[in-house]
């Protein structure tokens, strides 16, 4: 039998996205200072209010219909490059087919890489660029190595989680290559990249939503 | 400091400016959809419709330019950031009057990504959209995908507007778009920053005796930092360059642009462009066409962009046509 990730599973992880969010937007928009026009903690509440609005209870039942209303509204978002990427993400991971996992987390990881793809559909960056793609990255895969391992949908996230903020804690010592901020070069080098912070505080919130109330998914 | 500027809540500031620029102009251009500027009398069946997309703070840029032998519909996005694709693709099926439409975008991340997000997202409607990419900065390298788009999608805009407007088919409109953009160089010169409108703080810092050629459109760093110069100086620095990277020979036939900042005085602009005017006459350069004045600002940002364009007959003719758009009106 197919592993699944019901909508109030990730109904949970999204609720916990969007708390770590609004505690840190302050320091997402301070980080945003540094090589760009410092509004990037207030987009990112933004996104956060969308991607809550579209797993609200009372809404869409099914998970994917749930994950594309997403998508379309964090892009209505209106805040340049952040928005547009993180719905597009969202948005991407609905085209994963519905049975792709044999357990939850393979099923969840599935999902992520289905979205990663679409972002890079979109964007050249890779890990290294001092983009988002520095936390994404090696999420997904440590999420994917969790899952091939046959670890929980709860320890998946957690590696998921601590891969992001690795990954973000390494865009301290490299220079902008895309966007706005390349134009600074050396300059954004000791800072940690906003988009990075931004993707890393979404898989920590991811982990701790997932984690509180009932915990692990029965199908895991 | 506190931020001296008249605002009233800097969440609001965009809405209320599109709102105040459509009530300015009430028989040439109105909000439609979801804060959409579009024309107030929407182009008759049959022609391409002109579509663009960019954050605000720049104004008159870009809703500026909606009207009656230019834009069709301008998606303004919050302040200095890409509007989303959902109102890209509203705005692309408002301008649909059964010709197709060319979708004007400036090249910046923020604006190219929704852009791209927008045309998958038409393709899959099946929409008839052909898009154009303005990238004229030369600040930004060889490399044209580096390139900046400044204020040369004004001739872009123009020159598409006036193609679409004479009911030549996309195919026309867009070639003759691609044909100004490879033809246009421009430079941005900076000489004091400006405050973002929504989280009051200086969008770069500048020595007070300095200036920095290179400069994008929201104070992003450039190459050429250096102490501030005359007038004559500094036009005759950005002149050589773009010369160069056009490379412009004598008897060639060029429209120049220089284009103020925000807070760069009338009186400033004219002394540059006077000496442009010089340099070009002591090269045996024809500068046939000319244009000084804001069109793209950001904020009360000190400086100013100048834009060189190589014509020929038909993009001299285009330029010409009529235009009533708000802050460009050719009769």
């Amino acid at each position: 039998m197919s592993g699944s990730i019901t909508k109030d599973e990730f109904a949970r992880m999204i609720t916990g996205a969007a708390a770590m969010i609004r505690a840190r937007h302050a320091a997402l928009s301070a980080l945003d200072c540094v090589a760009g026009d410092g509004d990037h903690g207030a987009t990112m509440l933004r996104v956060a209010q969308q991607l809550e609005k579209a797993f609200a209870p009372g809404g869409e039942e099914d998970l994917r219909a749930c994950l594309r209303e997403a998508g379309w509204s964090v892009l209505g978002v209106d805040g340049g490059a952040s928005s547009s990427l993180f719905g597009i993400f969202f948005g991407g991971m609905a085209d994963a087919p519905a049975d792709a996992g044999a357990t939850g987390a393979s099923q969840l990881a599935a999902m992520f890489e289905a979205g990663l793809a679409t972002v890079r559909k979109q964007t050249k960056a890779q890990p290294g660029d001092k983009t988002m793609m520095d936390a994404l990255v090696p999420a997904i895969a440590a999420l994917r190595a969790a899952a091939d391992a046959g670890k929980g949908v709860k320890e998946s996230l957690y590696d998921a989680a601590a891969a992001a903020r690795t990954g973000t804690e390494g865009t301290r010592h490299l220079t902008a290559r895309y966007g706005r901020a390349r134009l600074l070069g050396e300059k954004t080098r000791g800072h940690e990249d906003p988009g990075a912070a931004s993707m890393s505080l979404i898989f920590e919130g991811f982990y701790d939503g997932f984690g509180e109330s009932k915990g692990e998914s029965g199908n895991a | 400091m506190r931020m001296k500027k008249f605002i009233n809540k800097p969440e609001n500031v965009v809405l209320e400016l599109l709102e105040g620029l459509a009530l300015s102009h009430p028989d040439k251009i109105r909000l439609a959809g979801s804060n959409l500027v579009a024309r107030a009398v929407p182009k008759a069946k049959g022609k391409v419709g002109v579509v663009t997309l960019g954050g605000s703070g720049h104004e008159p840029g870009l809703s500026g330019f909606v009207g009656e032998g230019m834009l069709d519909v301008s998606v303004a996005g919050e302040i200095f950031a890409a509007p989303g694709a959902p109102r890209c693709l509203e705005a692309i099926r408002m301008a649909e009057y059964g010709a197709g439409v060319l979708f004007i975008v400036l090249n910046h991340a923020g604006d190219v990504l929704s852009a791209n997000i927008t045309m998958d997202m038409a393709r899959r409607e099946g929409l008839n959209v052909k898009m154009t990419l303005t990238h004229e900065d030369i600040a930004g390298g060889p490399n044209p995908e580096d390139r900046r788009g400044l204020v040369g999608f004004l001739p872009v805009f123009k020159v598409a507007g006036a193609a679409a407007e004479e009911g030549r088919p996309l195919e026309a409109c867009f070639e003759i778009a691609e044909r100004m953009g490879r033809n246009m160089r421009t430079l941005a010169v900076a000489v004091r920053t400006a405050t973002h409108p929504s989280t009051g703080q200086p969008i770069f810092e500048l020595g007070d005796d300095e200036m920095e050629i290179g400069m994008g459109q929201h104070g992003e760093a450039g190459t050429g930092r250096m102490m501030l110069k005359t007038a004559n100086e500094t036009a005759e620095i950005v002149l050589d360059m773009l010369l160069k990277d056009l490379d412009v020979k004598a008897g060639e036939e060029l429209l120049v642009i220089v284009n103020g900042a925000g807070a760069t005085t009338l009186m400033e602009l004219f002394l540059l462009f006077r000496h442009v005017h010089q340099i070009l006459q002591a090269r045996g350069v024809k500068l046939i066409r000319s244009a000084v004045d804001e069109f793209i600002t950001t904020q009360e940002q000190a400086g100013f962009q100048l834009m060189i364009a190589r014509m020929d007959a038909e993009l001299i003719r285009l330029w010409d046509a009529p235009s009533n758009a708000p802050y460009f009106v050719v009769r």
